[in-house]
C-alpha cells in the first residue's frame, strides 16, 4: 500500500513539474524554429540568436540591467546589513518589531504601489527619470530583503561570542570585523544574491519610474511582447534560462558546502576523544 | 600556605536589572592564586558578579578594586581578566590556532612569540595536534579545553570560569574538574568559578562563597561550610542534612523532638528558639533501646556504595540517614550520634558574628577566613 | 559615558537604513495618500474618492480583481498542497526544491509571452482541442486566460512556505498520529494539516496580494483590457496622467491589503513570507 501512493505522489510531481517546466521548454523549442509563430516548427535555425547577438540596442540594455542589478545589490546589501546590525543592537523589543514593520511594507506591497510611489516620489523631487531613478528603486526595494536574510543570522549569533571577543581585548570595530562580519557573512552573501534576483526580476516598478530613453530587459521585453510574437525574444530566453540554471548550481554548491560544515559540527559533538 | 596579598576587592557592590534587585550590598576579596567557587542556585546573582568582574556589565554602586585600582567603570576590553564562557563561545569562523591567539593578535603581539605561546598552551592543555582544526570538528570537552587556552594564553591575573563544566556530562565532567584544579595549581592564577553544582565546588575550591538571592551567605573553605552551614539555606544547598527546629537550653546542650542532647556549640540565648542540623551520614542506626531517637523507617534505596534511608520521627520529623548496613522494612530503629555531628544555627545570624562565636567556642579546629 | 558611545553607535549603523525608511517607504506611502486627495486640476478635492465610490465601473473592477485574486489563489494552492507535500517525501530534497524555485529566476516577462504562443489561435492548447474534436477556441485575451497564466507563475511561491511549513514537522508527530489509530488520511487532515497551515497563510498572502494588483499579465495575456485595480493604477498613471485618481485606487488597494494580511495573519511566525523571490 505504502508503495502504491508512493507512485501516486511521483507521477503527480511529474504533473507539477511538467506544468511548470513547459512554457518555458516551449519557449526555448521555437527559438530553434526557422518560422515566424510558435505554432508550426518549420525547420532548425539558429538564425535567431544570430538577430539577438547583432542586435546592438539589446546588447546594451542587457549591460544595463546587469550594471543596475549589481549596483543596486551592492548598495542595497551594505545598508540592509547595517540596518540589520542596528535593529539588532535594539534592546527595546517593541521598537525592533515597529522597525520591522517599517522594513516589511515594501515586501508586502504590490509593485503597481511601489512603482506608483516611487514615481510620485521622484517628481516631487524634481529627480529626472532614468538610469537614477531606476537605480534608486531597486536599491530601494532590495534593502528589505536584505535585512530579513541578514537579522535571523544574527540573532542566532551566540550573544557570548561579543562578549568572549570584548572579555579577550577587542574594541567595537575589532567585534565587528573580526568576529560578527565573518560569522553572518554567508547570509550577507544571500541578502546580495537576492537582492540581484529581486532586480534582474523587477519589471513593474521599473516600469514606472524608468523614463523615455532608459530600458532594462524587462520593460524591452514587454514592449516587443506587445507587438506580438518574435523568436528573437524565444532566444533570449534560452539563453537567459541557461543563464538562470548556471546561477542555480553555484548556489546549490555553496549551499550544499555550507550544509557540510554545519553536519560536521553536529557530528563533532557526537564524538568524544 | 602563605598568605598572599589580595588581587580583588569588591565593596558594596548593588545591581539592579530594571526592577530586579540582581545584587545587593555584595562585598568580598580574592586573595591571589586561590581557587574561589560562587556557588547558589540560578538566579542567586553569581554569574552577575562574574560580568561585573569581567567588566561585561558595569556595577550600579559601590567599587570594584582589582590590584588595589578602582576598575569599576573600566570597559571589559581594557581588563587584564579572562573568561571561560559557560558554552566556551568559541569562534566558529575561526580554527583552534586563531582562536586561541585571537587575544593576542589583537594586542599586537609579534607572531612569532605568538606561535610559541599558543603552541605552550596547547600543550598544557594537552590539545597540541589540534592547531588547524575548526571548531566544529572538535568534541565537548576538547571545546572546553580550547575555550580555557583561549583565555589563559593571555596571563590574566585572574580568571572567571562562568558555570564552565555544566555543558559535559558527568565523567568528563569529573576529568575536568581534576585537570582544572591541577591545572590552576601549576599556573598560579587566581580563579573565579560560578557553579550551581556543590559537588563540584566542594571538590576543586580552596574557598566557597555561597550566594541567595543577591546576597552573600556564606565563604569559608568547603570542609568549614559543610560542617558549619550558617544557615537554613546553606545547610540545605550544601550536600544533604536533617534540619529540625529545636531550642538550645544552654551552652553546648540543645532541646530537639522533645529530648536533650549534648553538642558542640555554645555563645547563644538561653531557651533561644535554634534549627539543628544533622548530615545523613553521621547518623548510626543501631537498636532501639540503645538509640538517642527513635525513627520508623519509611523507605530504604540502595545508592552504590551505601543505602539511603528515608524516616520519621514521632513528632513528624522526616530523617535521612546514609548507613552502610541495610536495615529491614518497616522497623523501628535506634539513632546514634556524637555531640559533634550536631551543627547548632541561629536564626538571622551574620556571618560576622558566627565567624567571632564560632572562634571564640570553639577549641581546636581554627577555622580560616 | 558607555550609554553614550553605544547610543551613537546605533546611530552610526542606522543613519544609512533610517534615511532609505523616510525616503522610500514612509514618504511613498504618504505621497500617495497626499496625492489622492488632488484632481486633476491640481486642487485640493475628495472627488476621487467620491467618484470611486459613486462609480459602478470602479466598485465591479474591485470586486473583479477580489474574485479573480481569489481564483488565482485557490488554483495555485489546490495544485501547490500536493506538490509541498509529495516533496517532503523525496530524497535529494533540495536540488527538488531548487527546481521548483529555477521557474521563479526566468524573466516573468518570457513566462508571460510562452503563453501568447500556447494560447494563440493556432498554438499547442488549440491543436490539442483540435484533435479531440472541439476545434479552436479563442484562449488568449479572455479572462480564462489571465487567471490561468498568473495561477501559472505563482505557484513556486505558493508551494515554497507550505513546503517548508510541511518539511519542519517531528516524524514522531506522524508516527504518533497513527500510533494513536489514524490511518493516513486521518493523519494527514488532522495533524499534517493544521501544523502545516501557517505555511498556507503565508502562501496566500504571497500569492493574493500580488494577485490584486497584476497589471502586465492582465495587458499581455488578457487583452488590453482594464479588469483589475492593477491595471486601472497604471492606466491613470502612465497613459491618463490623472496621478489623483490612480493614487485613490492605490489607497484602495493598500487598505484591501492590510485587510487581507490582518485576515490571514494569525499566529504566522514573522518573515517567513517570499524568502525565495518576488512576483
Amino acid at each position: 500500500m505504502a508503495k502504491h501512493k508512493h507512485w501516486g505522489g511521483r507521477l503527480y510531481l511529474i504533473f507539477a513539474f511538467a506544468l511548470l517546466y513547459t512554457p518555458i521548454l516551449y519557449l526555448i523549442y521555437y527559438s530553434f524554429s526557422s518560422g515566424t509563430n510558435m505554432s508550426t516548427f518549420k525547420g532548425f535555425t539558429l538564425s535567431h540568436y544570430q538577430t539577438l547577438f547583432s542586435d546592438s540596442r539589446l546588447i546594451v540594455i542587457l549591460l544595463d540591467t546587469l550594471l543596475i542589478a549589481l549596483l543596486s545589490s551592492l548598495v542595497a546589501t551594505i545598508v540592509g546589513t547595517m540596518g540589520a546590525l542596528g535593529i539588532h543592537t535594539l534592546k527595546q523589543r517593541k521598537l525592533q518589531n515597529f522597525i520591522l514593520s517599517l522594513n516589511n511594507i515594501l515586501m508586502v506591497s504590490p509593485d503597481v504601489i511601489i512603482g506608483a510611489s516611487f514615481l510620485i516620489l521622484f517628481t516631487t523631487l524634481g529627480i529626472a527619470l532614468g538610469f537614477g531613478s531606476v537605480l534608486a528603486s531597486h536599491i530601494a526595494f532590495s534593502i528589505p530583503i536584505v535585512v530579513l536574510l541578514v537579522l535571523p543570522r544574527l540573532k542566532e549569533m551566540n550573544g557570548s561570542m561579543v562578549d568572549a571577543a570584548r572579555d579577550l581585548g577587542a574594541n567595537r570595530w575589532q567585534i565587528l570585523s573580526k568576529v560578527i562580519l565573518p560569522y553572518i557573512l554567508p547570509s550577507i552573501f544571500s541578502g546580495f544574491f537576492m537582492a540581484l534576483t529581486y532586480s534582474l526580476d523587477d519589471f513593474a516598478v521599473t516600469f514606472f519610474v524608468t523614463g523615455n530613453g532608459f530600458a532594462t530587459l524587462s520593460v524591452e521585453i514587454y514592449s516587443r511582447a506587445r507587438q506580438g510574437i518574435n523568436l528573437e525574444i524565444n532566444a533570449l530566453s534560452a539563453i537567459m534560462f541557461i543563464f538562470s540554471i548556471l546561477l542555480i548550481v553555484g548556489y546549490y554548491f555553496i549551499n550544499q558546502y555550507t550544509q557540510s560544515r554545519r553536519n560536521k559540527r553536529q557530528r563533532g559533538g557526537a564524538y568524544l576523544q | 600556605m602563605a598568605r598572599s596579598e589580595t588581587i580583588l576587592a569588591l565593596q558594596h557592590v548593588y545591581k539592579y536589572f530594571d526592577d530586579f534587585l540582581a545584587l545587593d550590598d555584595v562585598s568580598f576579596t580574592l586573595d591571589q592564586g586561590k581557587f574561589y567557587s560562587f556557588l547558589g542556585p540560578s538566579g542567586s546573582g553569581k554569574t552577575t558578579i562574574l560580568r561585573i568582574v569581567s567588566g561585561l556589565i558595569l556595577a550600579d554602586k559601590g567599587q570594584v578594586l582589582f590590584d588595589g585600582e578602582d576598575i569599576t567603570n573600566l570597559p571589559a576590553e581594557k581588563r587584564k581578566v579572562n573568561t571561560v564562557f559557560q558554552n566556551y563561545a568559541l569562534f566558529p569562523h575561526l580554527n583552534v590556532f586563531d582562536n586561541v591567539a585571537f587575544g593576542l593578535n589583537l594586542r599586537k603581539v609579534p607572531k612569532s612569540e605568538i606561535e610559541d605561546r599558543v603552541a605552550d598552551i596547547l600543550r598544557v592543555t594537552r590539545m597540541s595536534g589540534f592547531e588547524n582544526r575548526m571548531i566544529s570538528e572538535l568534541s565537548g570537552g576538547q571545546q572546553q579545553r580550547i575555550a580555557i587556552a583561549r583565555a589563559i594564553v593571555n596571563e590574566p591575573r585572574l580568571l572567571l570560569l562562568d558555570e564552565s563544566l555544566s555543558a559535559l556530562d558527568q565523567k568528563l565532567r569529573q576529568q575536568m574538574q581534576y585537570e582544572l584544579r591541577s591545572l590552576q595549581q601549576r599556573l598560579g592564577i587566581t580563579f573565579l568559578f560560578v557553579t550551581h553544582d556543590q559537588e563540584e565546588a566542594l571538590a576543586v575550591s580552596d574557598e566557597i562563597i555561597v550566594m541567595n538571592d543577591g546576597k552573600l551567605q556564606q565563604s569559608g573553605s568547603p570542609v568549614d561550610i559543610y560542617d558549619e552551614p550558617i544557615n537554613h539555606f546553606v545547610a540545605d544547598f550544601i550536600g544533604e542534612s536533617n534540619i529540625v527546629p529545636g531550642t538550645m537550653i544552654q551552652d553546648f546542650e540543645v532541646e530537639f523532638v522533645g529530648k536533650r542532647f549534648e553538642c558542640a556549640d555554645a555563645g547563644m540565648r538561653p531557651n533561644e528558639a535554634v534549627e539543628v542540623v544533622l548530615r545523613p551520614e553521621d547518623i548510626e542506626v543501631t537498636t532501639q533501646d540503645q538509640g538517642k531517637l527513635v525513627v520508623q523507617v519509611d523507605s530504604q534505596l540502595f545508592r552504590g556504595d551505601h543505602f539511603e534511608i528515608t524516616s520519621h520521627d514521632e513528632d513528624g520529623n522526616q530523617w535521612l540517614i546514609h548507613t552502610t548496613n541495610s536495615v529491614e522494612d518497616i522497623e523501628k530503629v535506634g539513632l546514634n550520634f556524637t555531640p559533634q555531628a550536631l551543627h547548632v544555627m541561629r536564626f538571622g545570624e551574620e556571618e560576622e558574628d558566627f565567624d567571632a562565636r564560632l572562634s571564640q567556642y570553639e577549641e581546636g579546629d581554627n577555622t580560616e577566613s | 559615558m558607555t550609554t553614550l558611545n553605544h547610543k551613537t553607535r546605533q546611530w552610526s549603523y542606522f543613519s544609512l537604513y533610517f534615511i532609505w525608511i523616510a525616503l522610500f517607504v514612509i514618504a511613498p506611502v504618504a505621497l500617495i495618500i497626499y496625492q489622492s486627495f488632488f484632481g486633476l486640476d491640481h486642487q485640493l478635492t475628495l472627488a476621487n474618492y467620491k467618484n470611486y465610490l459613486s462609480s459602478a465601473v470602479y466598485l465591479k473592477m474591485t470586486l473583479n480583481s477580489f474574485v479573480y485574486a481569489f481564483l488565482i489563489t485557490l488554483i495555485t494552492l489546490v495544485i501547490s498542497y500536493p506538490t509541498a507535500y509529495f516533496l517532503t517525501k523525496l530524497k535529494h530534497r533540495q536540488l527538488w526544491i531548487l527546481l521548483i524555485i529555477l521557474p521563479t529566476w526566468i524573466n516573468l516577462l518570457l513566462k508571460a509571452y510562452a503563453f501568447i504562443g500556447i494560447f494563440s489561435q493556432t498554438g499547442a492548447v488549440n491543436h490539442f482541442l483540435t484533435f479531440m474534436g472541439i476545434g479552436p477556441q479563442q484562449i488568449l485575451f479572455t479572462n480564462t486566460s489571465f487567471v490561468l497564466v498568473a495561477a501559472y507563475i505563482q505557484i513556486p511561491f505558493m508551494i515554497l512556505p507550505i513546503y517548508n511549513s510541511l518539511v519542519d514537522i517531528d516524524p514522531a508527530v506522524i508516527q504518533a498520529s497513527h500510533d494513536l489509530g489514524a490511518n493516513n488520511f486521518q493523519t494527514l487532515w488532522r495533524v499534517i494539516f493544521p501544523i502545516s497551515i501557517n505555511g498556507v497563510r503565508s502562501g496566500v498572502q504571497a500569492v493574493f496580494i500580488p494577485s490584486l494588483s497584476l497589471f502586465m499579465i492582465t495587458r499581455l495575456i488578457g487583452g488590453n483590457r482594464v479588469i483589475t485595480l492593477g491595471t486601472a493604477i497604471e492606466e491613470h498613471f502612465l497613459t491618463t496622467m490623472n496621478w489623483g485618481m490612480g493614487s485613490t485606487i492605490g489607497v484602495i488597494l493598500i487598505l484591501i491589503m492590510f485587510l487581507t494580511m490582518t485576515l490571514t495573519s494569525g499566529t504566522r511566525k514573522a518573515g517567513t513570507r517570499k524568502n525565495h523571490g518576488k512576483a
